[in-house]
């Protein structure tokens, strides 16, 4: 009992992570139809721009929080500017390319920054990092708090989605883009908007993150696969598939790790990915709605 | 050649909760110039799609020249004789009009990777047979001249028929035609029924059109086709179809048929 | 033909390429050799991502597959090299159509994210099956000896990297100027109407993924000598990020273009060989750049500079985005 909820409440964190990245993916490709292959990248830098706050310059938690957000948003809308304003929506050859390029960008970026490979980096953990037995369960404080930080984001952006005037605008633009032209939205500032609130959830994800591991450049590619591998699950363009397809993928690999080899956590995933892209490449959601037809 | 080019029997499509094809059977006979209307919703093009293979009907049979062709891959049914056009431009943005008609021959030519590879004396003859072929196609269309252009520096109207001449090349026994006049002015609309009826009298090929140009499909059909909601609610000879009175219901509605009809 | 005509540049290059060892020092040559290489990864990359318009990333993961078999067999199994390299080729081939083959129902992202997917785990399997593949340290491969020919090693290696190079070219340029070829822009330019004609989806798809695992594997198998040191690290996505700018630099949708953007891009890599940093932006911003300005790539710029320049299945002379040849979005192709 010891290790299964050890097991799961640590694929639940990382799961609840991935789902976060996943988030970020799918709010750019619900209001765009593009898939940012640079979203891992943007949670690394985030998590940079983290540390350089709360470590570096010595500044509380929250700050380092809202500079990984700020930092996350600009950081998309200039990708938005710079990347995509050429390029047509369905070109995809040059959509992924122009995003992996810029993904590159920014992780050669970071590493001339924050140091080369081999280099990483800790940021302090903000709560005690020693695990409290509750029962037989054992709760690390740090996970906890990443698991109520993950949630209270979720929430914090589902509220924004629902009920703020620019949520709005982004789902009315998700919907059907030619109606809210008509309705007087302009597009290319949605776009803008989806950039930026995309990458800020990165940014918000990489915060959470950087308590539990050690902060390296070339962290943010397997966030990303992982999260596009979530987002995919979940149908690519729902929001709550983006949380559950991430929580899966957390568990999968989390428990994979444990009970059939400690090797198995880095290519689980990418299993899993190959397997539901065989059998089910809506979704596995998709399963589940189809049934009433 | 068996009794009819193209035979569809009894077929049913559904999407979703919804019969979009209900039990529709259509003969076309070899060599004929048949035309399918029908108000917009009514089936047209998911029938087309069914016939070339997009879509497996839920029921019923579909025969090509005497041969069973429900529910085979596109590309199979391609090449048993089946071509078709659709309603946007799909010549191949990356290459000209001519590698476009020569590509078109793709069912018609062999030369596999190996032989391609290391150019043997087969294929270079092949690949000019082939532009031989794909130049006559041109002129038999009076596309000869935009030979080494790009299909997007061309109106419309002429990608159309140069997509059209691209279907001929391989000599298909039916050619499947969704709404190829669209757009066409009254000149160009009397230059195009000419190319229909030299297609057929030249190439001895069965057509199928889908049209909303309803002057044309009366002037050039032999038979019309009427689909309604999924249905077959006429089929015969222009003038038969022109005064039915289910057929003017459908495009009109009850109450301009009472009127129609009591004028 | 013009003086600068296509087959006139190739021609001069080739003959650059024939007198290199007579002039060029140890480095000079290993950087030559390098170019090489990745002439014939770009190539392969080319014929599926340029021509066939297979988003794929699965090419460096296949470039491994050929470094590790040819040089595993050698060691392994004592088999000589003119055996373990073409069997090092035919197995990156063999491995990246099983794990393709589910993978071509699929495209655009999906495909992607697949191709993605196996690169990490060929990347895994490299790092953890040990006892095969010797783990995260690498391993040394015998060097070849050309023995009865007067020929070292550097420049007979140089040498055998150069006639593969020139006939995987001469071969792939007749490919693409045949049926094959357009088949292969037929796919990718309307997947729908291809079928039409009578294209068979899967098993061209198949082709050009067989295709680009074969000159991959080709491609490794020379890499493994070329250093006699085979270890994990030349085959993750940077690396796949640098085939990728090859073809975007030198024009996706053309065999010279492979060659042109290989040879650039090989210089300006190891140009930059002390920062690693500034490669990864470096190559970031290429592909940005080439892909959002000039889509053709250089070829496309030479199309319209040099009138001679004839390129096959290349109907449009423009260099921005949106006129070059483009992969549309899954089947969002209109079908109402």
């Amino acid at each position: 009992m010891l290790l299964f909820s050890y097991l799961l409440l640590g694929g639940l964190t990382s799961g609840v992570l991935y789902a976060l990245v996943a988030l970020g993916l799918v709010v750019v490709n619900k209001s765009t139809g593009i898939v940012n292959f640079a979203q891992g990248e943007l949670f690394m830098f985030c998590g940079f721009l983290a540390w350089t706050v709360h470590v570096q310059f010595g500044l509380a938690y929250p700050l380092a929080f809202l500079a990984a957000i700020a930092g996350g948003f600009l950081l998309g809308v200039v990708t938005d500017r710079v990347a995509f304003r050429s390029l047509a929506k369905t070109d995809v050859v040059g959509l992924v390319l122009a995003t992996v390029g810029l993904g590159f960008v920014l992780r050669g970026t970071a590493r001339m920054i924050w140091g080369g490979k081999g280099d990483y980096l800790s940021f302090p953990p903000i709560t005690s990092p020693e695990p409290v037995m509750i029962g037989t369960i054992m709760i690390i404080p740090q996970q906890m708090a990443a698991l109520a930080g993950a949630l209270v984001i979720m929430l914090a952006f589902a509220a924004f989605f629902k009920f703020t005037r620019a949520g709005k605008i982004m789902r009315a633009t998700a919907d059907n883009a030619k109606a809210s032209t008509l309705v007087g939205i302009s597009i290319q500032n949605v776009y803008t908007l989806a950039f930026g609130t995309g990458a800020a959830i990165a940014g918000a994800a990489a915060v959470l993150a950087a308590p539990l591991s050690l902060l390296y450049p070339d962290m943010g590619f397997a966030f990303f696969i992982k999260g596009f591998a979530a987002a995919v699950l979940g149908g690519l363009n729902s929001l709550s598939g983006a949380v559950v397809g991430g929580l899966l993928v957390g568990i999968v690999e989390s428990m994979a790790g444990g009970y059939i080899h400690s090797n198995m956590m880095e290519v689980a995933p990418f299993l899993l990915i190959m397997l539901v892209l065989i059998v089910c490449p809506t979704g596995i959601l998709s399963l589940y709605k189809a049934r009433d037809v | 050649m068996t009794e009819f080019a193209l035979s569809v029997r009894d077929v049913t499509v559904r999407f979703g909760g919804v019969k979009v094809l209900d039990g529709v059977n259509l003969d076309v006979k070899p060599g004929e110039i048949r035309g399918l209307i029908g108000p917009n919703g009514a089936g047209k093009t998911t029938l087309l799609n069914v016939v070339s293979g997009i879509h497996a009907p839920l029921q019923g049979d579909i025969m090509l020249d005497g041969e069973s062709i429900a529910g085979h891959k596109p590309s199979d049914i391609a090449r048993r004789g089946l071509g078709r056009t659709f309603q946007t431009s799909k010549l191949f943005r990356g290459m000209t009009v001519l590698e476009n008609l020569m590509a078109g021959l793709h069912r018609r030519t062999h030369s596999g990777i190996f032989r391609s590879g290391f150019r043997l004396t087969r294929v270079t003859a092949e690949e000019e047979e082939a532009e031989r072929a794909a130049r006559k196609s041109l002129e038999f269309v009076g596309m000869a001249q935009f030979a080494d252009r790009h299909g997007t520096e061309l109106s419309f109207g002429q990608q159309r028929v140069i997509e059209i001449a691209r279907t001929l090349i391989s000599d298909p026994k039916v050619v499947l035609l969704d709404e190829p006049a669209v757009g066409l002015s009254i000149n160009r609309l009397a230059e195009f029924d000419l190319l229909l009826r030299r297609i057929r009298d030249e190439k001895g090929v069965t057509l199928i059109l889908i049209e909303h140009v309803i002057r044309l499909v009366m002037d050039v059909c032999d038979k019309v086709t009427v689909l309604s909601s999924g249905r077959v609610i006429a089929d015969g000879e222009p003038d038969q179809v022109r005064h039915n009175e289910q057929v003017i219901e459908a495009y009109l509605g009850k109450e301009l048929r009472a009127r129609h009809s009591a004028s | 033909m013009g003086l600068f005509s296509r087959r006139n540049v190739l021609a001069i290059l080739l003959l650059l390429a024939l007198i290199v060892p007579s002039f060029a020092n140890a480095y000079q040559l290993f950087v030559g050799n390098l170019i090489l290489i990745y002439v014939l990864l770009a190539i392969g990359l080319n014929v599926l991502v340029g021509y066939a318009g297979q988003l794929a990333f699965a090419n460096a993961a296949m470039f491994g597959i050929g470094a590790y078999g040819t040089a595993l067999l050698q060691v392994h199994l004592s088999w000589p090299f003119y055996l373990a390299f073409p069997a090092g080729a035919l197995i990156a081939m063999a491995v990246g159509l099983m794990i393709s083959l589910p993978a071509l129902r699929l495209s655009g992202l999906y495909l992607a994210l697949s191709t993605l997917a196996f690169a990490q785990f060929a990347q895994w399997v490299f790092l953890h099956w040990d006892t095969l593949t010797f783990g995260a340290g690498g391993f040394k491969s015998p060097p070849i000896s050309f023995a009865p020919l007067p020929l070292s090693k550097p420049v007979g290696l140089y040498y055998l990297s150069l006639i593969t190079t020139v006939c995987v070219t001469l071969f792939a340029q007749n490919v693409v100027a045949s049926r094959i070829g357009r088949a292969f822009v037929a796919v990718r330019d309307s997947e729908i109407a291809a079928q039409s004609l009578g294209v068979d989806l899967l098993r061209y798809k198949a082709l050009a993924f067989g295709i680009s695992g074969f000159t991959a594997g080709l491609a490794g198998g020379l890499y493994s000598q070329l250093l006699n040191f085979v270890s994990p690290e030349g085959f993750d996505l940077f690396q796949m990020v640098i085939q990728k700018s090859t073809i975007v630099v030198g024009g996706l949708g053309s065999i010279a273009g492979s060659v042109l953007g290989a040879a650039a891009i090989v210089i300006i890599l190891e140009l930059l060989r002390e920062v690693k940093g500034a490669q990864e932006v470096f190559f970031g911003a290429v592909l940005i750049f080439f892909v959002t300005f000039l889509r053709g790539g250089i070829v496309s710029v030479l199309q319209q500079r040099l009138r001679g320049w004839d390129e096959p299945l290349h109907g449009t002379r423009g260099t921005d985005a949106k006129s070059a040849p483009q992969l549309r979005l899954d089947e969002k192709e209109s079908l109402p």
